[in-house]
């Protein structure tokens, strides 16, 4: 088979982990700009009072709903999730543990595969006549009375589970037996603990949100009675199985997140990581271990006993702990660093700065009594967006920015990048501060007009601004991307002078593979001995 | 708003300085008590913020190479300093949650301790619409689009515990102006109770998501004097 | 850690995972649209049609290469196996909590009304079919260890028999009760019963096919002592929760 012969054939059903976490990466893009488009289309309707976009105000509703369905869900679940433990633990992890693949490489072809199928499966959503309207929470009866498509929802949480656990399993079994002979635990990466735990979190957790799922499917479809009150069922046993889910999962953002923003400082400040062990053991494990027992925090107002509130209330504070860990180590990794900053520092930079506001916020969200006024309001938004759609997407940014010259083997324009962070930066902070504003003075949540609160309008115009703002940050940033994977300046082998293994043992892009020489490593290495080098 | 908020909070800590937080009445007041908290919280959060933003941005700065090839010198831990760097600060943060903890905790009492003397009424929420019976048998109600109807109607003075339940899906009870709400279900009863100290008219918002006219799902709560309220009962009464 | 894989010059492709990735996305998603979502027999029929064959072509694929390419670890699936069963573990433990919930918030009222007698003489053949099974499965197991192709094949064909008769049993217990009026739409019972038992079942039919795909080969003569561990484990798995749902569906 020559090679020109085959070439589409080697990418579109490659087993490769480097040619699948490109894949990642690029359908993960897509659903953000999908998503992100939406997200235009609600500032632009919230921007002023009445009916701007959606048509008129008896059926309007429904138009709007079924952006924010798609908004919410692709966001987290087909841009951030696969970002993070698809693209870069796909590319990075087997690199930086010194193994040639991972270990069941078709199968990993097969996680890549039901990430794109369940892309076509919530875009086909909006070419039926029956848009799903649930919001990414999909909460019975509602969803259960809809005459709008919750299947095609269903399936999409089913596909992109499925392929999340078997990810995870494949993960898993690579660090634990393809490590590189003489690395031991404590020589990993602090992205490839971070990873590791959220692979953890993904397998225990997402099963039962597919139970969840699956429980609605049958009693919309199957008259089963599993939510219904009237016939026994329990209207609140959804909520709890699905943020039983949907909590860990913010931590399966969150961890791979700082995993990327600590090979980012690390690698840009030249410097060790600080107190390893704590953050490992302390933070990692620590956020791990309590993010199965917080899940009550988002039911707060939903009529749950109040010893539960308490209680959970309580160990959500506790998350507190293991971040903070999590956190001294960061910052202890700039201390007395020799800082370069380029595009991917500035990202990092920022995102010190974001994790305290957006994670600060959470705390009167965790305290019951502070909730009960917070909840669902647009302060629910704003912590969110800051967590999520600042900080863990500036550090993906961060990330793709720090190893592009891996992947395409050029480097990125610097100019537009830093110019695309600027924009990004006072767009996202015009966008979300407004929302805090009028979040603790009432704005509820999921309202594409505000009739009874008109003294809102200016701040929903401001954000309207914001995301304008952000939209223009982006497409420069994307177009960098494009132009300079394309045409950008060659790469050397090793231009940020990083330690870790995926820069110093194998060649920018590595081909099949990955390693010219098996790697062997002494007892002393660590990805992160810069003042022995 | 703004100045409401601050006003609300500068009277909630004159009463703290007598030694109760309390209404007229001699009763709690979760939305009083909801402001002072919240500035404590604030207050609480600002300070981590600070410190830990400040030597964000110090170290930022200072820390910046010199050389290309200059490398970090941060100094390595031993095993006493790793266990010092890692328990003490988890120590501070975690007083700081206990700290949070029982504050949180002692104003949830407030909002789930229903006084004696509440005046109970019954709301059913359904696709879209709130509807409110009183005690005496009085059903009021709200039409958003032709604005008719009185919404829920309470003498100003008396606490009131709402019992809620809803006929279709879940829709949640949200009075921003009383620092309170909870869903709303099908199947189950659930309340809160709030105590309005003054004459105000505000909004009940239904804030879990229900549907097309989720946006619409509102009405008045109208706090008037106790004279007022009851010459509307006897109106209500009369055109029953 | 080098394998032979490790330093050749070529980028490694299979069309299999995708080919099964696209059969089950025509078959179940798209399927069960057009069936229960839009009741379009021509779609379903369309859906189903594709579906199948892509999706077995992928899987008899995909179990060729398994057997005939050297893996880059030797051995790893049969310890990522019981890592993926923590996650069925825990999709169980989602439908029991649920089960649970539903049957404790009704007090004494249970079963609900409405609720036929159920036949416990059935569990009792099923269990005594499904440990069975097991049992002549992992004689199957021995006799591919000693490399006794023809004692493979013979006591995976009966292990598979047993299977199919459990499988049988559950088939006929459901028209029973359907006939008599007690379908999944009955009451909160039967929600429970249908989706756990139903669950299980399709459980089951995962492990027909998979010794299927190691039946096949075998009368090839070929056989790899990891996939044939792999299906054991899992064979195993759906043994012990059939306990579980024996004890919580029909005798609590
Ligand atoms: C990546 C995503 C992400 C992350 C990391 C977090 C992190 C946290 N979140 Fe957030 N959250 C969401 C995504 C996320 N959240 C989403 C999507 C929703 C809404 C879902 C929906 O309804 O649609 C939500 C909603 C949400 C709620 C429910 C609100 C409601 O609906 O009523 C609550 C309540 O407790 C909460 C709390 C927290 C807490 C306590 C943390 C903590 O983990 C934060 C910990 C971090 C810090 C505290 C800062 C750093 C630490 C230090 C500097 C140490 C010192 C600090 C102290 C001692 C306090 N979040
Ligand atoms: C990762 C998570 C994530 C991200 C990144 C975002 C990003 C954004 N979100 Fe999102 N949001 C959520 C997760 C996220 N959101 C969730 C979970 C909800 C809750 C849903 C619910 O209630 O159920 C929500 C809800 C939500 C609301 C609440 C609506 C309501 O309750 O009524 C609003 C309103 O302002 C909003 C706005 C925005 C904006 C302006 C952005 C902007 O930052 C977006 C910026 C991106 C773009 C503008 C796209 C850029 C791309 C291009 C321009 C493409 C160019 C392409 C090429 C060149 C190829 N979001
Ligand atoms: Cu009722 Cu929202
Ligand atoms: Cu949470």
């Amino acid at each position: 088979m020559s090679a020109a012969q085959s070439s589409w054939k080697e990418w579109v059903f490659t087993t490769d982990h480097k040619r699948i976490g490109v894949m990642y990466l690029v359908g993960s893009l897509a659903a953000f700009a999908v998503a992100g488009t939406m997200a235009l289309l609600i500032r632009i309707e919230q921007s002023q009072l009445g009916p701007n976009l959606v048509g008129d105000a008896f059926t309007g509703g429904d138009t709007y709903n079924t952006w924010l369905y798609f908004h919410g869900a692709a966001m987290i679940l087909a841009f951030l999730i696969p970002g993070l433990t698809g693209y870069f633990a796909n590319y990075f992890i087997p690199l930086m543990i010194g193994a040639n693949d991972v270990a069941f490489p078709r199968i990993n072809a097969f996680s890549v595969w039901l990430f794109f199928v369940a892309i076509v499966l919530a875009l086909a959503g909006f070419v039926i006549p029956d848009t799903p309207d649930i919001m990414w929470t999909g909460y019975p009866p509602y969803s259960v009375m809809t005459s709008a498509n919750t299947s095609f929802y269903v399936f999409t949480v089913h596909l992109l589970g499925f392929s999340s656990i078997l990810g995870a399993v494949n993960f898993l079994v690579t660090v634990v037996y393809m490590r590189a002979p003489g690395m031991g635990w404590n020589q990993l990466n602090v992205f490839v603990w971070t990873t590791v735990a959220a692979f953890v979190i993904q397998l225990i957790f997402i099963p039962v949100l597919a139970a969840a799922v699956t429980m609605l499917l049958f009693d919309k479809y199957l008259g089963t009675h599993f939510f219904d009150p009237a016939a026994g069922g329990d209207v609140l046993l959804y909520q709890n199985l699905f943020w039983f889910y949907s909590h860990p999962a913010v931590y399966v953002i969150f961890l791979p997140a700082m995993g990327v923003l600590f090979e980012v400082i690390a690698g840009m400040a030249k410097n060790r990581i600080f107190n390893y062990k704590a953050c490992v053991y302390g933070g990692v494990w620590g956020i791990t271990l309590l993010a199965g027992e917080v899940w009550v925090h988002h039911l707060y107002v939903a009529g749950m006993p109040d010893w539960i509130r308490v209680g959970q209330m309580v160990s959500t504070l506790l998350i507190s702990v293991p971040v903070g860990l999590m956190v001294m180590s960061m910052w202890g990794t700039l201390y007395r660093g020799a800082i370069t900053y380029n595009t991917a520092m500035l990202y990092a930079g920022s995102c010190l700065f974001l994790v305290l506001i957006g994670g600060l916020t959470g705390i009167p969200l965790a305290m019951t009594s502070m909730t009960v006024h917070l909840s669902e309001t647009a302060f629910v938004h704003a912590h969110f967006h800051y967590v999520m759609a600042i900080f863990a997407t500036f550090a993906i940014f961060s990330g793709v920015y720090y190893w592009f010259p891996k992947i395409s083997g050029r480097m990125p324009n610097e100019k537009m990048g830093k110019l695309g962070f600027l924009i990004n930066f006072v767009g996202v902070n015009v966008t979300f501060w407004p929302l805090f504003i009028i979040g603790i003075q009432g704005m509820p949540r999921r309202y594409w007009d505000y009739q009874m609160f008109p003294q809102f309008e200016g701040y929903h115009q401001i954000a309207f601004y914001g995301a304008v703002i952000v939209a223009v940050g982006m497409a420069i940033t994307i177009l960098n991307w494009l132009f300079s994977a394309i045409g950008g300046e060659k790469a050397p082998e090793n231009p940020w002078n990083s330690a870790s293994l995926e820069w110093t043992h194998c060649p920018s892009p590595p081909g099949p593979g990955n390693f010219p020489k098996d790697v062997e490593l002494t007892a002393d290495w660590t990805p992160y001995n810069y003042d022995k080098r | 708003m703004k100045g409401r908020l601050s006003a609300l909070t500068g009277i909630a800590i004159a009463l703290m300085a007598t030694g109760a937080v309390a209404s007229e009445g001699g009763l709690p007041n979760p939305a009083a008590d909801w402001d002072v908290l919240w500035n404590k919280v604030l207050w609480d959060l600002v300070v981590i913020g600070a410190i830990f933003g400040i030597a964000a941005l110090i170290m930022l700065f200072k820390y910046r190479a010199t050389s290309p090839d200059q490398v970090g010198r941060g100094p390595k831990l031993s095993r006493a300093q790793a266990l010092a760097w890692a328990l003490i600060p988890a120590t501070i943060f975690m007083a700081d949650d206990f700290f949070m903890a029982a504050k949180g905790w002692t104003l949830w009492n407030t909002y789930r301790t229903v006084p004696e003397n509440a005046m109970e009424v019954k709301v059913t929420g359904s696709m879209w619409n709130w509807e409110f019976e009183y005690e005496n048998g009085i059903i009021s109600t709200y039409d958003v689009d032709s604005k008719e109807g009185s919404g829920l109607v309470v003498p100003v003075g008396t606490p009131v515990v709402l019992r809620m339940e809803s006929i279709d899906v879940i829709h949640s009870f949200g009075m921003a102006t009383y620092r309170v709400k909870e869903d709303v279900m099908p199947g189950r009863i659930t309340y809160i109770w709030f105590n309005p100290v003054e004459a105000k008219e505000s909004w009940v918002t239904c804030v879990e998501f229900c549907g097309t006219r989720h946006s619409y799902m509102y009405a008045p709560v109208k706090a008037v004097p106790p004279a007022q309220y009851e010459a509307w009962v006897k109106k209500m009464e009369s055109e029953a | 850690m080098s394998t032979a894989a490790g330093h050749e010059h070529h980028w490694e492709w299979s069309w299999a995972p995708t080919a099964v990735v696209i059969g089950t996305f025509l078959l179940v998603p798209l399927g069960f649209s057009a069936y229960f979502v839009y009741e379009d027999t021509m779609l379903t029929i369309l859906f189903t049609g594709l579906g199948t064959p892509i999706l077995l072509a992928g899987i008899a694929r995909w179990v060729h290469e398994g057997l005939t390419q050297k893996p880059l670890v030797a051995g790893l699936a049969a310890t990522a196996l019981p890592i993926f069963i923590v996650s069925e573990i825990f999709i169980f433990l989602g439908l029991f909590t649920a089960y649970w919930t539903m049957r404790l918030s009704q007090g004494g009222n249970w079963p609900p009304e409405g609720t036929p007698e159920l036949n416990l003489l059935i569990p009792v053949i099923m269990t005594f079919f499904l440990v069975g099974s097991s049992i002549t499965y992992h004689v199957a197991e021995m006799k591919d260890e000693a490399g006794d192709m023809a004692g493979f094949r013979k006591w995976l064909i009966i292990t598979l028999i047993l299977g199919t008769i459990f499988l049988g049993l559950t088939v006929y217990e459901y028209q029973h009760l359907l006939h008599i009026g007690f379908g999944p739409s009955a009451n909160a019972f039967s929600t429970a019963f249908y989706t756990i038992t139903g669950f299980h079942a399709s459980h089951v039919l995962v492990g027909l096919g998979s010794f299927l795909a190691v039946l096949i080969p075998a009368f090839k003569g070929r056989s790899n002592h990891t996939l044939t561990a792999s299906v054991g484990v899992y064979w195993h798995f759906v043994d012990v929760v059939w306990f579980f749902v024996a004890s919580q569906i029909y005798f609590w």
